[in-house]
């Protein structure tokens, strides 16, 4: 039957991870934005977690402890600030890609790079029907080296061999942001997946965005529960308003439902299920809707305090948002689960007999 | 993948066989005729009989009246009668609602006098449990249900309301107040037996849905029960445990009712992907905004029940539950009405037959929202204990 609780080794794991988030993230999340990067000391530590290797297979250099100690780390990390996670988790949302690849020996490569520190790789999503010239968002630390791109279930790898371009971003700061077209770039490999591989990789990399979502949302929560605890309108705490109150119980709600989702997507590829990618953006749909609702909620109560940056919840807006964009959006994961649907049997009830 | 244990998966298999030959059908009857099934309907003796479902279900192995029953088994198995007939499955024999507060709050004399009469496999029997009255729904604290000691006995005084299977139960536990002054710290459960005099059955509702279960009031004018039908017995309530003991109660039946919800959407589900299958065309823009509709049921059912499955794992465990048992109860309703809502869009105007059945869940489902505890009362249940929410 299921258990609904964290091995004691992911535990443990998860508690240095919330001391490292509460000591040295939490103070400085607007120093990271403007340096444009995490503390080198912070990454030091998150190296040797190692953050990067954690969900990536022993074969290609990482620890392979599996995607749901990965998800939990990074949902403890992002309650604190995930600003700098997209440059200082790597192989990150690419790790699908990395254990999909035909090519195990290229894969390697990429992989090594990536946890080295030396190089960042990216995951673009291209709409088959207006195709694309590059991709539009990447950390800009480590330098961008990878791009692994994939239409329908072709999947590429691009080698960056031209120049990126710095661009203004809607949030991520302290990873920095590049774009680079696809015309500065060497396609390095190309292989046609299986509908089913396929999915899985795209999966995976909406999984990784589902908890740095998880975490940015429970952080938009336990804030908003703060302050309007704190704040008094009209002679009482802005919480002891009901309709306040309700809204934020319903979050508290939603954010509940969309930890569970995760990791039991994530639970799922580390058991080797045949429709984990379905069901990871599944979970994926479900976070992105969850977090954007609780960080709109999250502004709504701190009223205009909410929309300055005196306070994370303006931030936390744009992080969910900023995320929720990712692996092609929300059109390119309600074409993959609406395509997978009618093959895809219950998770519960699979082994009962057809009806 | 949600792996499922041999007894388990037997016994679901067992419901779905029995779903498709009884609990369906009786259902579709009882919506038609606006009659719950009688009491001695031989589906009833098919379920209390020897191995039956009732036994199965209070669980067999440990006892009818063991501690260590089995919630999670017990929540699929509600979940798939559900998904062939929740009023039906509700008017199961079998201790009902009652059974959570006989276990939750009774002695072990208690929970084997009241829960061995189930080992009686000769008869279908029923418990029942009764906290609504006419002024006190959500709030429960409000109860004016009184209860009096005299000499060895107490005496019950008051009416109750959307009471499930009470018409036809052996015994009921009904929540009383013995001084509502004192709030909830007044408040006891009592089991009073069918047949005691001053227990009077006055209405069975007619209902929008849900009708495949009696959802019956009573009135208790001097109803005189022996001391010993205190649940929990006295020293159970100088701990001050009476009104938590009712709310323990809730943190069972709630997730119990997501789960009613993730089969009742679940049963919308498969109708309309049948209908995606072998109705719609092979391709375009119809079919996909259907399969899309598709997922999106698919995922909120998904979610809804790792939620009451959470819920009842932490109660398994021993830990706390009352705040994922309302978070399930507040997020599932909405998401499970919108399920069947997106199922009848799927059919189109065919939908509203009868005979599609989706017309019918419509009407079923809505009692998510307001039974054991309205979404706005899950709502204040976290508020309260997340932001100290002041109760007037």
């Amino acid at each position: 039957m299921r258990d609904f609780a964290l091995a004691p080794e992911l535990e443990e794991l998860r508690a240095a991870a919330e001391r490292l988030g509460r000591a040295e993230l939490a103070p400085n999340v607007r120093d990271a934005e403007a340096a444009g990067r995490w503390p080198d000391g912070v990454l030091d530590v998150l190296d040797g977690f190692p953050l990067g290797g954690l969900d990536v297979p022993e074969s290609l250099g990482g620890v392979d402890a599996g995607l749901l100690a990965k998800v939990v780390i990074l949902e403890t990390l992002a309650q604190f600030d995930p600003s700098g996670l997209p440059g200082a988790d790597r192989p990150g949302a690419t790790t699908g890609a990395l254990i999909a690849c035909p090519d195990q020996a290229l894969a390697a490569e990429v992989a090594a790079s990536c946890l080295d520190g030396s190089a960042q790789s990216a995951f673009t999503v291209i709409d088959p029907d207006n195709g694309s010239t590059g991709i539009d968002w990447a950390p800009a630390w480590p330098a961008l080296r990878w791009i692994w791109a994939m239409e329908n279930d072709t999947l590429r790898l691009l080698e960056v061999t031209g120049t990126v371009e710095p661009v203004i971003a809607l949030a991520f700061q302290a990873s920095g942001s590049v774009r680079v077209g696809f015309d500065q770039t060497t396609e390095r490999g190309r292989w046609e997946l299986s509908p089913r591989v396929a999915l899985e990789v795209r999966g995976r990399a909406r999984l990784w965005g589902a908890a740095i979502c998880v975490g940015i949302a429970q952080a938009a929560l336990e804030e908003t529960i703060e302050y309007t605890m704190d704040r008094v309108v009209f002679g009482k705490p802005v919480a002891h308003h009901q309709g306040n109150a309700f809204d934020i119980a319903y979050v508290a709600a939603r954010v509940h439902a969309a930890r569970l989702v995760v990791r039991d997507a994530a639970a799922s590829f580390d058991r080797g299920e045949r429709d984990a990618g379905f069901w990871a953006t599944q979970a994926w749909l479900e976070v992105r809707e969850a977090a954007f609702h609780a960080t709109n909620v999250g502004i709504q109560l701190l009223g205009g305090h909410g929309f300055i940056v005196d306070h994370l919840a303006e931030k936390r807006f744009r992080e969910a948002r900023h995320l929720a964009m990712a692996v092609g959006g929300l059109d390119a994961a309600e074409f993959d689960v609406a395509a997978e649907v009618l093959d895809v049997p219950d998770a519960l009830l699979a082994s009962l007999e057809q009806r | 993948m949600i792996e499922l244990d041999a007894k388990t998966l037997a016994m679901m298999e067992e419901i779905r066989s029995l779903g498709r030959t009884h609990i369906r059908p009786m259902g579709l009857e009882a919506d038609r005729t606006a009659t719950p099934p009688p009491v001695d309907h031989e589906f009833y003796l098919i379920c209390t009989r020897q191995g039956g479902l009732v036994s199965k279900m209070i669980g067999a192995d440990e006892g009818p009246t063991a501690l260590d029953w089995k919630p999670v088994r017990n929540f699929l198995i509600g979940e798939e009668c559900a998904y062939w007939d929740r009023g039906v499955a509700l008017s199961l024999p079998g201790p009902g609602l009652g059974g959570p507060a006989l276990r939750n709050t009774g002695t072990p004399e208690q929970r084997q006098r009241f829960l061995s009469i189930f080992e009686d496999h000769s008869k279908a029997r029923w418990g029942a449990m009764a906290m609504t009255e006419p002024e006190a729904g959500s709030d429960v604290a409000r109860i004016k249900t009184r209860a009096r000691k005299d000499g060895d006995e107490w005496v019950l005084n008051g009416q109750k309301m959307f009471c499930s299977n009470s018409a036809r139960a052996d015994w009921v536990v009904v929540w009383a107040t013995i001084d509502p002054a004192l709030g909830r710290g007044g408040h006891r459960a009592f089991v009073v037996e069918r047949g005691t005099p001053g227990f009077e059955i006055i209405k069975v509702e007619h209902k929008m849905g849900s009708r495949g279960y009696e959802t019956a009031s009573f009135v208790l004018e001097d109803c005189r029960i022996p001391g010993d039908n205190l649940l929990g017995g006295e020293a159970f309530y100088e701990a001050k445990k009476g009104f938590k003991a009712s709310m323990a109660t809730f943190n069972m039946t709630r997730p119990l009712h997501t789960a009613h919800g993730v089969g009742m959407g679940r049963a919308a589900h498969d109708f309309a992907l049948d209908f995606v299958r072998n109705e719609y065309p092979a391709q375009g823009r119809r079919r996909q905004r259907a399969l899309e509709r598709l997922a999106r049921i698919r995922r909120g059912l998904h979610t809804a029940r790792l939620m009451y499955l959470n819920a009842v794992w932490l109660a398994k465990n021993g830990q706390s539950n009352a705040m994922e048992a309302s978070y399930a109860k507040m997020y599932s309703p909405p998401v499970i009405l919108e399920a069947v809502a997106a199922a009848l869009d799927i059919l189109g105007e065919a939908g509203v037959r009868n005979d599609k059945m989706l017309e019918k869940l419509y009407r079923d489902v809505k009692i998510l929202d307001i039974g054991e505890g309205t979404q706005q009362v899950q709502r204040h249940v976290v508020a309260r204990q997340m932001l100290k929410f002041p109760m007037d």
